[in-house]
């Protein structure tokens, strides 16, 4: 004959368990026919990390070495974008890209590979960083911007300046252009482009 | 006393149950080191997105390593050596179980670590120096350390160099009917590893094909301007020109040598040579006068028609919506062709329950015998005593708007004894 503190733990055991698959039976199973779009939306860019505008060529340093082609002042942005889910289960948010554009000139790739959970019909924040330099700036002027310089009749240096001086007040045009955000829901995944001008 | 022995039974079972779904959710980690913003992203851009497009989404997919999901982790080191390492470190932390890596600086200064780490190191890289699994020595005396964890899918540079210079040689000199040697100059950045990597290849083949060999040009991955190069190369008046730089710089050479009247032609390594560089060389390639402009493809250019390309274009689109297919070019191809030759690996690995790094190359890579990738590249062989992935390479030309087959140059086949015995390394 058992225990009654057995028989207790015994239905406690099942009740939980009847709990659980209650819970999971309430939530929408998702597939690829009921996964809604998530949507994104860009809240702010803004500076985490400034420290003027400056640059240097050839230093004598104190301790270490200095970079070969001199330095310049690193800048560290962060975008803030709201990703609402609009689904009746969770969502994983797996990556998420984008390009950087400063007066349509394309800066660089800014990604992200942490995973986030969104709850079922809830808003969560995701925030990317990237910091750039005027040099490293300047290498894309060079390359993959040459043309458009060319063409506007714009000097690197110059947008440069303009861009550095410009950050605290945000006083340019910054676009967050061919976005990928890549969410999955078991074993369901969705892709979701993303386009944004930010001009304060 | 039986009930309280089956409630500990119970709670065992699910326990276990819990970590076996654990262990049949495990992710394997792959990590990237790529270049979209520094001195070779006009190339590098295209390239890491499409890696990312094919192990993320289409390995995924399409079964990951036999059943188990693959993370992809890539990071841009902006063509810095320092980040490069420091980023490689940062992979290792994480316990990628191979990298998908980028340029020959990088690759060649990792080139100790990896092999040391026994890490599987498939780069964008393609210099042959990368080639020779074991220790061995040049004609010089020169000892080199074998590298036999760096890997890639495409002919290598040097290979590149020599089927470039011979289908010039077969379709372009020979038709002329020329009684005096062809002469041939090189214009590439002297302090570029990716760059100088096949110039002592492309001279040694020059010298076997009975070539003038002229003045190297030294320019820059960065040039506006290279009218001085042209018109030191006036002087020697080459037949044919090789260039080892990256698309920017080419076409900027390519431009200024219309420009200045110079009427060479132009081979080009594959790093130089895709779909924007007609656009950006503009009137030397596209006028009715256009200079003849000729490259190595060692795989197909993005949609062109062969096995696997419908996936590059339909992930592309998938993955990427934002950005504009006319802005996709064969670097996504390049990335995905790299792609399969590791996935191939781990799964044989995985297959063969040894998913380490010795066992990704022991028993993935280098059971590897005349594997098919798509994509038009070469099928491709590893063995544990070279990992020279094929022996030759198609070159294209651009002519009427269009890219068209020239040759297909199997170096391999035509020069076995070289092949064999004195080409492995460099």
């Amino acid at each position: 004959m058992p225990k009654k503190s057995t028989v207790l733990l015994i239905a406690l055991i099942f009740g939980i368990g009847a709990l659980f698959a209650s819970c999971a039976g309430l939530q929408t199973k998702p597939t690829a026919a009921n996964f809604k779009d998530p949507v994104i939306t860009l809240d702010y860019i803004g500076p985490s990390y400034y420290e003027g505008f400056w640059y240097y060529g050839k230093a004598k340093v104190a301790m270490g070495k200095a970079p070969k082609g001199g330095g310049s002042s690193p800048v560290t942005l962060e975008f803030v974008f709201d990703i609402a889910n609009p689904n009746g289960y969770p969502i994983l948010l797996d990556s998420s890209q984008f390009f950087l554009y400063f007066d349509d000139y394309e800066l660089r790739i800014v990604k992200d590979m942490n995973e986030m959970w969104i709850p079922a019909g809830k808003t969560n924040s995701k925030v990317l960083n990237v910091t750039l330099t005027p040099f490293s700036t300047y290498v894309k002027f060079l390359l993959a911007s040459k043309e458009l310089a060319l063409s506007r009749g714009d000097k690197p240096w110059d947008k440069i300046t303009q861009w550095w001086t410009g950050i605290p007040d945000m006083s340019f045009k910054i676009d967050v252009k061919e976005a990928s955000f890549s969410f999955s829901a078991n074993g369901v995944s969705k892709v979701v482009g993303f386009s944004a001008t930010y001009h304060r | 006393m039986k009930m309280k022995k089956f409630l500990i039974g119970l709670v065992a079972v699910v326990f276990l149950f819990g970590l076996t779904s654990m262990a049949l959710a495990k992710v394997i980690k792959v990590g990237g080191l790529k270049d979209t913003t520094g001195a070779t992203s006009d190339v590098g851009k295209d390239a890491a997105v499409g890696q990312a497009e094919f192990w993320s989404h289409y390995v995924n997919d399409h079964g990951g390593i036999n059943g188990k999901k693959v993370k992809y982790i890539w990071f841009d080191y902006g063509y810095r050596i320092p980040e490069a390492i420091t980023k490689y470190k940062l992979l290792k932390r994480m316990k990628v179980a191979a990298i998908m890596g980028w340029g020959t600086g990088d690759t060649e200064a990792l080139s100790p670590t990896i092999n040391k780490d026994q890490m599987p190191y498939v780069s964008d890289s393609y210099s042959a120096h990368l080639t020779n699994p074991k220790d061995w020595v040049d004609k010089k005396g020169k000892k080199h350390l074998g590298t036999p964890y760096n890997l890639f899918f495409s002919s290598d540079y040097s290979t590149n160099a020599r089927s470039c210079l011979t289908a010039w040689y077969d379709k372009k000199w020979k038709p002329r009917g020329e009684k005096r040697k062809p002469r041939l100059a090189c214009s590439y950045m002297f302090g570029s590893p990716y760059a100088s990597a096949p110039i002592e290849a492309i001279k040694n083949h020059a010298e076997l094909l009975g070539f003038e060999i002229g003045p190297d040009q030294d320019v820059s991955l960065f040039a506006l301007d290279t009218k001085s190069q042209i018109m030191a190369l006036q002087k020697f008046k080459p037949d044919v020109i090789w260039h080892g730089n990256t698309t920017m710089s080419v076409a900027a050479t390519i431009r200024d040598a219309y420009a200045l009247g110079l009427r060479a032609d132009h081979i080009v390594n594959n790093w130089g040579f895709d779909e924007n560089l007609p656009r950006l060389a503009g009137e030397a390639m596209n006028a009715p006068d256009a200079l003849t402009v000729m490259g190595a493809t060692p795989n197909g250019f993005f949609g062109q028609e062969c096995d696997l390309m419908d996936e590059v274009v339909k992930y592309a689109k998938k993955i990427n919506p934002g950005i504009p297919l006319e802005k996709r070019i064969c670097r996504t191809v390049q990335g995905w062709a790299n792609g399969m030759v590791l996935w191939e690996a781990m799964k044989r690995a995985d297959k063969a329950g040894d998913l380490t790094g010795p066992g990704i190359m022991k028993k993935g890579f280098e059971t590897m015998r005349n594997f098919h990738i798509g994509l038009c590249t070469g099928d491709v062989t590893y063995t544990a005593d070279d990992h020279r992935p094929t022996g030759g390479c198609w070159v294209q030309e651009w002519k009427d708007g269009k890219f068209q087959k020239v040759e297909f140059v199997d170096v391999r086949g035509r020069w076995p004894k070289q092949w064999a015995k004195e080409w492995l390394g460099w």
